[in-house]
């Protein structure tokens, strides 16, 4: 789905992706013509720790550039610097379910 | 002698109190006010839960519940959505520097899911625990597990399958794709079992109850005493279910 904001194409689409070993993982995006996040949304049936982390992270990863190895260095920091506790999901997935919204 | 924890039997409610009295004895005891608690209970009306992190009208037809009499509230824990019908559903409560409460979360919901299959032996019933959070028999889910730590105290509740409707809980619940619903369907039924599957008769509440209470004791080693919410448990009960689960702004977060 597209937008036409100012300059911008605004983009918005998501992901559903069952994490190997894990819990389904659903993520909501908007993007600026898939160059950076404007907006997100982590959904699914994983559990984290504290329960909190999960909109602290969306905030995190809100203006990020929509790069792979990029977001995956984002998470993992955050995860790591918050002592957070993810089950059933994790960096890595988290990183893919956010590539997989720029297939659409 | 064993340490005594208190047992709490509180029979049916609805779904958002169902959540509200767990909350309420999450805060007591938090503040000293409750000793450990094992409590048992039930919905009614049939609820369906979902988990923190999901989105309510992503997962829950929401004409299908109406139209059902089926409620839904959104729990504080994570997890999957949950159809709450024929069950017993237990929490417990507990600090988290508690000595018999793993300082690790993996492994404490293991203890605790292995406090369940003690009580399913008591009933003959022999289960094997698949991490993170189920319970399995021959293969098949008869028990499904969520835990939180807020307040440093541990609120883990479950579910213990007595009978299942899987045409009527998915009914209820939203598929990614209808066209292969038919297939979801079959494949659930195969997946899921229960307490009246597994023993070929319908077992009472109470008699689930009290194999689930010894469960609990001889896994803990604790005495459970039975006892009541306390009037601070119920104020805070009202508190919670008027600000959090009784609202809509709870329930439908994550939109």
């Amino acid at each position: 789905m597209f937008f036409i904001c100012g300059h911008l194409f605004i983009m918005k689409s998501q992901s559903i992706y069952k994490v190997p070993q894990g819990k389904l993982l659903k993520i909501s995006l908007e993007s600026d013509n898939k160059q950076h996040i404007k907006d997100i949304s982590i959904s699914g049936d994983f559990f984290a720790y504290p329960e909190e982390s999960i909109q602290k992270l969306e905030e995190v990863l809100k203006k990020s550039l929509l790069e792979k190895n990029q977001l995956f260095t984002i998470i993992s920091h955050f995860i790591s610097s918050n002592e957070v506790q993810f089950i059933g999901i994790d960096a890595e997935s988290l990183t893919e379910g956010i590539m997989r919204c720029l297939d659409e | 002698m064993s340490e005594e924890w208190r047992l709490l039997l509180t029979g049916q409610h609805n779904a958002a109190e169902n959540m509200a009295i767990d909350r309420a004895i999450l805060t007591a005891h938090s503040r000293g006010l409750v000793p450990p608690t094992v409590r048992f209970y039930s919905w009614s009306p049939p609820a369906i839960s979902i988990g923190y992190f999901q989105r309510l009208y992503e997962e829950i037809d929401i004409e299908a519940c109406k139209k059902h009499g089926v409620e839904y509230v959104r729990r504080i824990t994570g997890g999957g959505a949950v159809f709450h019908e024929h069950e017993l559903t237990y929490s417990l409560v507990i600090s988290e520097k508690h000595p018999k409460i793993d300082t690790n979360i993996l492994e404490s919901y293991g203890s605790i899911c292995g406090a369940v299959m003690k009580g399913l032996s008591y009933l003959d019933i022999v289960s094997t625990y698949a991490p993170i959070n189920d319970i399995l028999v021959n293969g098949k889910k008869i028990s499904g597990n969520a835990q939180t730590r807020k307040q440093k105290t541990v609120l883990q509740h479950g579910t213990i399958i007595m009978d299942v409707d899987v045409e009527k809980m998915f009914s209820l619940l939203k598929v990614p794709n209808e066209k292969i619903k038919d297939k979801l369907i079959s494949d659930v039924k195969q997946r899921v079992t229960s307490v009246k599957s597994q023993m070929d008769v319908m077992i009472p509440f109470d008699t689930v109850a009290e194999a689930m209470k010894k469960g609990f004791e001889d896994t803990f080693d604790v005495k459970l005493q039975l006892g009541q919410l306390t009037s601070d448990e119920h104020e805070l009960t009202e508190e919670y279910f008027d600000t959090c689960f009784g609202t809509k702004e709870w329930n439908d977060q994550r939109l």
